[in-house]
C-alpha cells in the first residue's frame, strides 16, 4: 500500500502541487492521467523521492523519508521518461545495473530473462546509445525488472513507478509493456504509472487518478474517471466518448490480450 | 527486420562480454608494467646497466659508487614516483569523468591544478620573504607543501560552494571551478609580476612537470597519501557506473550518490594533489588513459579504474624514459613529453567523436 | 654591562654565520679533478684562459665562449640540473656559479662523491679577480691563477681608468633593456650583471630604484630619462634583435634623451655580461660607446 498525504511541491515560490492526498494498493495498477502541466510527473517524482516535498509518504506502512537509498531500492523500481547515458555501455551492461540493488547476488540469469520480457533478446552487446528512443526505454524497463523481479518478497509487496512507459513505443510493444505491468500487479506487486494514453489506461488499470493544475479532480475506476464530464473538465475540450468513429477517420483500439 | 539485423551485426562485431576482455587486458598491463619498469631501470643518460650491476652484486663483486647512486638513488625512486603519479593521475581522471559524466573531465577540474599552481608560485615568489626558520624546516619541501595546500584548499572551497543541505551539485562545482581558476590566475599574475628572472624560470619548469626531483624521502611522503586516495576507487566503481544513468536513477538503484561524490572528490584531491605537488604539472594522462581504455574494454569502472592505474603508470614511465634520454645529458620536462604524445591522441579522440553524441 | 655583552655575542655569531658559506668551501685543490664540469659562462671562460680546458668534460647552456666550449656536452639549465645527466659524464669535480640546483640534484651528486665547488664573486672587478683565484685554487693551479688574476686586474684597472678619463666626470644614464615582450620594456635595476658593467664603464644605471629585472610602466621609462639604451645583440632575430625602429617607436622610449640621439648600443650578451677574462675588453668597448672616442 502506498499512502501519500498532503503532498505539496513548489518550484521556487510557485506552487506546483497543492496538498495531494492519494493511495495506491498493491496488486493493482494505478494510473495518473491529466493534461500537460497538471503535475503528474511532479507527483511521481515526489513519490519516488526525487524532489523535495511537503507532506508524508508511506510505502508498505513505512515512512519513506526515514529510509536509506538502498532500503528503498530493494522495495521499488523507477522508470523515468527518458534516460540518457553518459558513457557507451552495452545493453546488457545497462540492464545488469539493475542488479545493484539489494538482493542481487547470484542472479546473473535475470538480465537475459528481463530482455526477453521486453522483446530485446539478441541486443545484449549492442550499444545503448545507438538504439532508438523506444528501444532504450525498453532496455530501461528490463533494468527496472531486474531490480524488482519478484512482485512480492518476504511478504512485502514491491512497487513499480513508471513515468510514461509507453510514450515512445510502437503498438505491439506498448501492449507488451502494459501486459508486463498487469502481470506484476497480478503477482502481488503495486504499479503506479503516469500515462498520456487514455485508451491504454482504460484497458489496463484498476484505478485512475485524474489531475488538473496540481490537484486531483477525480479518482476512481476507469469507467468512472474516463467519462465525458471529468475528462472535458480536466482537458478543457469537449469529449464525447459515445460518438462513433466517422467513416473517414477510423478509431484505433487494439485487441487486448489481458485477463482484465 | 533490417534494423534488427544491423544492430545484431554491430553487436556481434563487438564480440562477447567486455568483462572478459577487460580482465585479459589487466593481465597484459601487469606484465607490460613489469617489463617497462625493468627497462626503465636500465635506461638512462649514465649508461649504467642494471643487469650488469645485479650480476656483479650477486657474484659478490663491488658495484661502483656511481652505479649504486644512479640505480638506487636516481632511477629507482624515479620509477616509484612515476608509477605512483601515473597511476593516480589516470585513476583520478577516470573518477572525475565518471563523476561529471563527461569523458573530457580531467583531474584538475575540481580546482586542483589552479590551486596547486597558485601554491607553487606563492612559495617560489614569496618564499624568500618567509622566516628563515620556517623555510629551512621545510627545505626542498616548501614548494610541494605549498602546492599540496593550494590544491586541497581550492578543492575544499569548491566542494563547500557546490554543496547545500548535503547535496553536491557537480554542475555548480564545474562553474565555480572556472571562476576560481580565473581568480587564481589573477593572483598568480600579480605574483609573476613581482617575480625576478630566476623565480620565473623556476615556476615555468615547475609547471612543465618533472620526475627529476624524486628522492626516497619524497616517495615515502607521497606514497601513503596517494595510496590512501586511490584506495577509495574500487568502492566508487559501482556508484560511478550507476551515475552514468543520471543522478536520479543512480539514487533509485540504491547508490548513496552524495557519499560517492564526496569520496570521489576527496580521493582525487588527495592523490592528485600529492602527485602534482611532488612533480609539478603533468597533463593528458588523466584524459587520454581512461579514454583509450574505454574504447578498448568499455566504460565499466570496475575494470576501468584498475586498468587505468596500470596504464597510467606505464605511460608515465615511458614518458620519463624519453625525457631522460632524448637530450641527454640535459633533461626534457616530462610535461612536455606527455603533451607532445598526448595532444595528438586527444585530438584523435575528439575527431572520432564528432557526430556521435553532439561533440 | 650584561646587555652589551649579549649584543656583542649575537654580533659575533652573526658575523661568523656570514663567513660560513665561504669558509665552508674547500678551496684546496681536489685530490682528483681530472674530469671537470663547469656551470656558468664565466667559469668556463676562466678555465679556458687558465689553459685547463683539457680537463673539461661538460658545460652548461650558458657557456658560449670560446667556441671550443660548444663542442662539449651540455648538461642544460643550471638551476635544473638532471642528476643522472651530470653523472653520465663521469665528473670528479663540478665548479658552479651560485644558484645552481635543484637541491635534490646537488644532494645526489654529493652522495656520489662528486666534488662541488660554488665559486663566489659579485659583478665587479674585484668579483672577477676572486673568481679567477677561486677557480685556480680548486684546480690546483694557483700560480697560473695568480698570474691571470694580475693580468686581468691590470686590464680592468686600465679599462676603468680609461673610462673615467673619457667620461670627464660625466656619468651618462644608461638603461639596459633585456627584452621587449609584447611591446613592453623589461629592463634592469641594480644587483644585476648589466648594472655592474654599466658602472664599470663609467655610466650610471637609469633605474636604481629596484633590483633585478622589471617590466616598466611608461612613466617609469620617461622618468628614468636614459641617455643610452643598452641591449644584447643576438644575431638570428628574436626579441633581443628588436629592430631599432621598433625601439624608437615605443611611445615612452621616444620621449627619452636616448631617442633624440638615436643612442642605442648593442653588444654580444656573453661578451658583455659574463664577468670573466674578457670583461676588461667589454668595459673598454662600452666606455667607448658611452663617452665617444
Amino acid at each position: 500500500m502506498l499512502y501519500a498525504k498532503d503532498i505539496t511541491v513548489s518550484l521556487g515560490s510557485k506552487p506546483v502541487l497543492h496538498g495531494i492526498t492519494c493511495t495506491a494498493a498493491a496488486g493493482e495498477v494505478t494510473a495518473i492521467v491529466g493534461p500537460n502541466g497538471s503535475g503528474k510527473t511532479t507527483l511521481l517524482r515526489a513519490l519516488t523521492g526525487d524532489i523535495a516535498h511537503g507532506g508524508q509518504i508511506a510505502l508498505n506502512d513505512r515512512d519513506v523519508t526515514g529510509m536509506q537509498a538502498w532500503q528503498l531500492a530493494s522495495l521499488r523500481g523507477v522508470l523515468p521518461q527518458a534516460t540518457p547515458l553518459a558513457f557507451p555501455f552495452t545493453v546488457i551492461e545497462v540492464v545488469r545495473m539493475g542488479l545493484m540493488a539489494g538482493v542481487s547476488a547470484g542472479r546473473n540469469h535475470l538480465p537475459e530473462q528481463a530482455l526477453a520480457q521486453v522483446d530485446l533478446t539478441g541486443y545484449e552487446n549492442c550499444f545503448y546509445q545507438e538504439l532508438s528512443g523506444g528501444e532504450q526505454q525498453r532496455v530501461q524497463l528490463a533494468r527496472v525488472l531486474c531490480q524488482v523481479w519478484e512482485p512480492t518478497l518476504d511478504g512485502q509487496s514491491r512497487w513499480l513507478f513508471l513515468d510514461e512507459p509507453v510514450s515512445s513505443l510502437d503498438i505491439a510493444h506498448q501492449l507488451q509493456v502494459m501486459q508486463i505491468a498487469r502481470a506484476f500487479a497480478e503477482g502481488g506487486g503495486g504499479v503506479i504509472m503516469v500515462m498520456h494514453d487514455l485508451n491504454l489506461t482504460a484497458m489496463f488499470s484498476d484505478k485512475v487518478i485524474l489531475m488538473k493544475n496540481g490537484r486531483i479532480v477525480k479518482t476512481g475506476t476507469p469507467v468512472e474517471v474516463i467519462a465525458n464530464e471529468p475528462l472535458s473538465d480536466a482537458y478543457g475540450c469537449k469529449i464525447d466518448l459515445s460518438r462513433p468513429a466517422p467513416a473517414t477517420a477510423p478509431l484505433f483500439h487494439p485487441a487486448t490480450v489481458s485477463t482484465h | 527486420m533490417v534494423a534488427l539485423s544491423d544492430t545484431l551485426a554491430r553487436g556481434a562485431i563487438r564480440g562477447t562480454d567486455r568483462a572478459v576482455l577487460a580482465r585479459r587486458v589487466s593481465v597484459f598491463l601487469i606484465i607490460l608494467l613489469v617489463i617497462v619498469s625493468l627497462y626503465s631501470l636500465t635506461t638512462g643518460a649514465a649508461g649504467t646497466s642494471a643487469a650488469q650491476a645485479l650480476a656483479t652484486w650477486i657474484t659478490g663483486g663491488e658495484v661502483s659508487l656511481r652505479d649504486r647512486v644512479v640505480l638506487l638513488d636516481i632511477r629507482l625512486p624515479r620509477l616509484m614516483m612515476g608509477v605512483l603519479v601515473g597511476a593516480s593521475l589516470a585513476v583520478s581522471g577516470a573518477l572525475m569523468q565518471g563523476l561529471f559524466r563527461n569523458p573530457l573531465a580531467d583531474p584538475g577540474i575540481v580546482g586542483i591544478s589552479s590551486g596547486a599552481g597558485l601554491g607553487a608560485i606563492t612559495a617560489i615568489v614569496l618564499g624568500p620573504l618567509l622566516p628563515v626558520a620556517f623555510v629551512s624546516l621545510l627545505g626542498h619541501y616548501l614548494v610541494p607543501f605549498a602546492a599540496f595546500l593550494g590544491g586541497w584548499g581550492t578543492t575544499l572551497l569548491l566542494y563547500r560552494v557546490a554543496t547545500r543541505k548535503g547535496r553536491t551539485s557537480v554542475a555548480t562545482m564545474l562553474l565555480a571551478g572556472i571562476a576560481l581558476a580565473a581568480f587564481a590566475a589573477a593572483i598568480s599574475g600579480i605574483l609573476v609580476y613581482r617575480a625576478d628572472d630566476n623565480q620565473l624560470r623556476d615556476l615555468t619548469f615547475w609547471s612543465m612537470g618533472s620526475l627529476a626531483g624524486a628522492s626516497w624521502s619524497k616517495v615515502f611522503t607521497a606514497t601513503p597519501i596517494i595510496i590512501l586516495g586511490m584506495a577509495a576507487a574500487p568502492f566508487l566503481a559501482k556508484g560511478l557506473n550507476a551515475l552514468a544513468l543520471g543522478e536520479a536513477t543512480a539514487g533509485h538503484l540504491g547508490i548513496n550518490i552524495q557519499l560517492v561524490k564526496r569520496i570521489a572528490i576527496l580521493s582525487v584531491a588527495a592523490s592528485t594533489g600529492a602527485a602534482v605537488a611532488m612533480t609539478g604539472g603533468i597533463g593528458f594522462i588523466g584524459i587520454v588513459v581512461p579514454h583509450l581504455l574505454r574504447l578498448a574494454t568499455g566504460p565499466d569502472n570496475r575494470y576501468l579504474l584498475p586498468n587505468a592505474a596500470l596504464l597510467g603508470a606505464i605511460l608515465l614511465i615511458v614518458a620519463d624514459m624519453i625525457s631522460r634520454v632524448i637530450i641527454a645529458p640535459a633533461e626534457l620536462p616530462i610535461g612536455i613529453v606527455t603533451a607532445v604524445l598526448g595532444s595528438p591522441v586527444f585530438l584523435w579522440i575528439l575527431l572520432r567523436r564528432r557526430g556521435v553524441l553532439d561533440l | 654591562m650584561m646587555p652589551k655583552f649579549r649584543h656583542a655575542g649575537w654580533f659575533v655569531a652573526a658575523l661568523a654565520l656570514t663567513c660560513l658559506p665561504v669558509a665552508g668551501q674547500d678551496l684546496h685543490p681536489f685530490a682528483d679533478s681530472s674530469r671537470l664540469v663547469s656551470i656558468g659562462g664565466s667559469l668556463t671562460e676562466i678555465i679556458f684562459a687558465l689553459d685547463e680546458d683539457n680537463r673539461l668534460v661538460a658545460r652548461d647552456q650558458t657557456a658560449l665562449y670560446p667556441s671550443a666550449a660548444l663542442n662539449l656536452p651540455d648538461v642544460g639549465y643550471m638551476r635544473r640540473l638532471s642528476p643522472e645527466g651530470v653523472l653520465s659524464v663521469n665528473p670528479d669535480l663540478i665548479l658552479t656559479e651560485p644558484g645552481s640546483g635543484p637541491a635534490e640534484t646537488l644532494d645526489i651528486l654529493a652522495e656520489a662523491h662528486v666534488g662541488l665547488v660554488q665559486v663566489p664573486g659579485d659583478y665587479s672587478a674585484e668579483g672577477i679577480v676572486n673568481r679567477v683565484t677561486s677557480v685556480a685554487a680548486a684546480l690546483g693551479v694557483e700560480d697560473e691563477g695568480a698570474a691571470l688574476a694580475e693580468e686581468i686586474r691590470a686590464e680592468l684597472d686600465a679599462a676603468e681608468a680609461e673610462a673615467e678619463a673619457l667620461s670627464g666626470g660625466n656619468r651618462p644614464r644608461v638603461m639596459f633593456i633585456l627584452s621587449m615582450p609584447g611591446g613592453r620594456i623589461n629592463a634592469s635595476g641594480i644587483d644585476t650583471r648589466a648594472d655592474g658593467i654599466i658602472r664599470m664603464a663609467g655610466g650610471e644605471n637609469a633605474l636604481p630604484e629596484f633590483s633585478q629585472y622589471r617590466i616598466l610602466s611608461d612613466e617609469a621609462i620617461i622618468t628614468a630619462a636614459p641617455d643610452f639604451i643598452l641591449m644584447m645583440d643576438r644575431s638570428g632575430g628574436g626579441d633581443h634583435a628588436t629592430a631599432d625602429e621598433e625601439l624608437w617607436s615605443h611611445p615612452a622610449i621616444a620621449l627619452t634623451p636616448a631617442a633624440e640621439n638615436r643612442a642605442v648600443i648593442r653588444m654580444d650578451g656573453a661578451f658583455l655580461l659574463s664577468f670573466g677574462p674578457r670583461t676588461a675588453d667589454a668595459v673598454a668597448t662600452l666606455a667607448a660607446h658611452l663617452h665617444g672616442g
